[in-house]
């Protein structure tokens, strides 16, 4: 530390204790906006994080492999042959991916319709591999009646309750469903209800059905091909670099470029934009306590320049120049602020951990399920502690600190040091 | 021969007070070599301040030009002015203004500390200070804990602890009784004689002027009389 330096540090530090009781103030100020600041990123994170899990288990993972024409036309034509998704599974299975692959689904979605004596329903029909689509999706955890599908299941159907209702069906029950084959013909296949679900999402419960991926292949006839391979990563931050991996991994196979890897905010734009309008509300108002808690530090640190103007004289006769006295200035404010910022972040997160470490339960303050943007939310909300939202959140404060000192800072440099002096007369 | 500790060549300060013109400097040409113990008098009004921040490069002249120890402030930067202040001058003010968070030690090796000096080094210098101006053993007392004579003493030894070319002090004895004020005084006048520290007074203290050996008079921004003189012994 250069000499000009400790002095500047002292002197900041000396001062900061003088006025004890007005940096106290303002410190519990910024104690309490540090607190809530980490308090609600980490709530934030835990909460889109639940809506990204549960949305990815409800769709296609968290990253999605299929053909590269299929996101627009959503047509069975446009579906992975066999060959190519059985090289992207090895290449998958040998490889893996950093962070590891939670569950890797293959999918071969149709729409179609749903019929019985009762009249047909729109359907959304997803053939699914019963053994690993229980790792990956939730709806095996929504079962009403019945159960959910197992492997060797052929003529299986799990339907959404809204969809057995309209179509009048009960456990057992036998009923059509038609769809577009591979080569464009209108097909049909009948099927029996093994199982209901309720997911709360009431366009889900009326239209989404699961039969096993053999029984689709063969009814459609395309055989092992799919529509999608889905991949459920640990959490949605590995998701970047799994991507990347994952391109560089798929573009050495022959017919890679027919083939896309598309993340949950393609594939689920709606949900995207909801996680990024919350974190904009988030940091909206986070902007407008920390600018209240800001015009208090300006406040504190300028009235502490006005009533030092001839400290700040003699220290400019003394030898410092105008830019150091607003250094020390800056030093004072960010002390104040990143002390304190600190410790309403460490307090923030004490508090959350220890409260609310397992979870928030919001259960008291909803009726039925919560839906958002197609997903059913948990009423518990769980924390997510993140290094890099704490180095965000002291970065926020510093940046507070350096913000709010800087026209005090300004005031100190500009001081006329004759001026001072015939002031102090 | 070296550098004079001081030279001003016509020196104007011209302020600007709404249409009025206050011509505060008025052409003063100076000189003080090193070693002096000048007084700078004249009545209120006269300029005396004005002067001592043009030497100091607190202000800058609207005319002329100032040396301090050959280096010639005119041009200089602020950043420049700073540095010059730091190495070359010390200031000594009429309220002591000393940093009321620091102690009687940390105030007076501020410009030791600026400096870069290592710490035994300071503690020595100022120690030693300490014990010539008769202030030993208040070393680490604040500034409210010490009376007005005694914070003035404590300025005198930041003023000089770098050895400046120069020491500017401005109605050093102004807040002082006359007891205060003769022990500042005989301690400045050691000071001269002994360490060879060259001052600068801005007064109109009559005792302070008895006991310098050299007398400028300041009438109306203007050098009006500059006499050397026995000053008196107490």
């Amino acid at each position: 530390m250069s000499s000009k330096t400790a002095v500047i540090a002292k002197l900041a530090l000396r001062n900061l204790r003088r006025q004890a009781r007005r940096s106290l103030l303002t410190a519990a100020s910024m104690i309490v906006g540090g607190a809530l600041l980490i308090f609600s990123l980490i709530l934030g994170d835990g909460t889109h994080e639940q809506w990204i899990d549960s949305a990815a288990r409800m769709a296609d993972g968290h990253l999605t492999i299929q053909s590269n024409r299929f996101q627009d036309s959503r047509a069975l034509k446009d579906r992975m042959p066999s060959e190519s998704r059985a090289l992207v599974e090895q290449a998958l299975r040998q490889g893996g991916l950093p962070g590891g692959i939670h569950a890797m689904v293959p999918r071969l979605a149709v729409t179609g319709m749903a019929g019985s004596a009762a009249g047909a329903r729109p359907a959304r029909i997803l053939g699914v591999d019963p053994g690993v689509e229980a790792a990956f999706s939730v709806l095996d955890e929504k079962v009403r009646q019945g159960r959910y599908l197992r492997p060797g299941d052929r003529l299986a159907a799990f339907v959404g309750i809204g969809l057995l209702e309209a179509l009048d069906l009960r456990l057992g029950s036998k009923f059509v469903l038609t769809a577009q084959d591979a080569d464009g013909e209108i097909a049909g296949q009948l099927v029996r209800v093994v199982g209901t679900f309720r997911t709360g999402i009431p366009e889900v419960d009326r239209s989404l059905l699961h039969i096993p991926l053999s029984t689709g292949g063969a009814w459609l006839g395309c055989g092992d091909d799919i529509t999608s391979l889905g991949l459920l990563l640990a959490n949605s931050e590995q998701v970047p670099q799994a991507r990347h991996s994952l391109q560089q991994g798929l573009s050495q196979l022959p017919g890679s470029e027919e083939l896309q890897i598309l993340s949950w905010r393609e594939s689920l734009p709606e949900l995207d934009a909801a996680v990024k309008i919350d974190d904009f509300s988030n940091y909206l108002f986070q902007g407008i306590l920390f600018s209240i808690i800001a015009l208090g530090i300006v406040n504190t640190v300028l009235m502490s320049v006005m009533y030092r103007r001839r400290e700040f004289g003699v220290l400019q006769a003394l030898g410092l120049t105008p830019g150091q006295s607003a250094s020390l200035v800056l030093v004072e404010g960010l002390i104040l602020t990143v002390i304190s910022g600190t410790i309403g972040i460490a307090l923030g997160l004490s508090v959350t951990w220890f409260l609310w470490g397992e979870g928030l339960d919001l259960s008291s303050m909803m009726d039925n399920e919560w839906t958002f943007s197609g997903v059913v939310m948990d009423p518990v909300v769980v924390p997510r502690f993140r290094a890099a939202r704490m180095v965000q959140g002291l970065s926020f404060i510093f940046l507070i600190g350096m913000l709010s000192s800087l026209y005090p800072a300004l005031r100190a440099m500009r001081i006329d040091v004759a001026e001072t002096m015939k002031f102090e007369r | 021969m070296g550098n004079p500790a001081l030279r001003t060549e016509a020196v104007w300060k011209v302020f600007h007070q709404e249409a009025e013109e206050v011509r505060a400097v008025r052409g003063v040409t100076l000189t003080i070599q090193p070693g002096e113990f000048v007084v700078l008098a004249g009545p209120s009004g006269s300029g005396k301040t004005t002067l001592l921040n043009l030497i100091g490069g607190l202000t800058r002249p609207s005319d002329g030009r100032v040396w301090v120890d050959g280096l010639e402030l005119t041009r200089m930067s602020s950043r420049e002015l700073a540095r010059m202040r730091l190495e070359k001058l010390g200031f000594i003010f009429q309220s002591y203004n000393l940093l009321p968070v620091l102690s009687a030690l940390e105030n007076a090796e501020i410009p030791l500390l600026l400096r870069g000096l290592e710490r035994s080094q300071r503690e020595r210098r100022v120690r030693e200070l300490f014990q010539r101006t008769g202030l030993a053993g208040l070393e680490h007392r604040r500034p409210g804990k010490l009376s007005g004579g005694q914070q003035q003493r404590v300025a005198v030894i930041r003023a000089v602890v770098g050895e400046p070319a120069l020491v500017l002090a401005d109605e050093p004895t102004a807040n002082l009784d006359s007891a205060a004020s003769d022990v500042l005084l005989t301690v400045m006048e050691e000071l001269n004689r002994d360490l060879g520290t060259t001052f600068l007074f801005a007064t109109h203290d009559s005792r302070l002027m008895e006991r310098s050996r050299r007398l400028i008079h300041l009438v109306d921004g203007k050098i009006a009389s500059d006499q050397w003189q026995e000053p008196r012994r107490e």
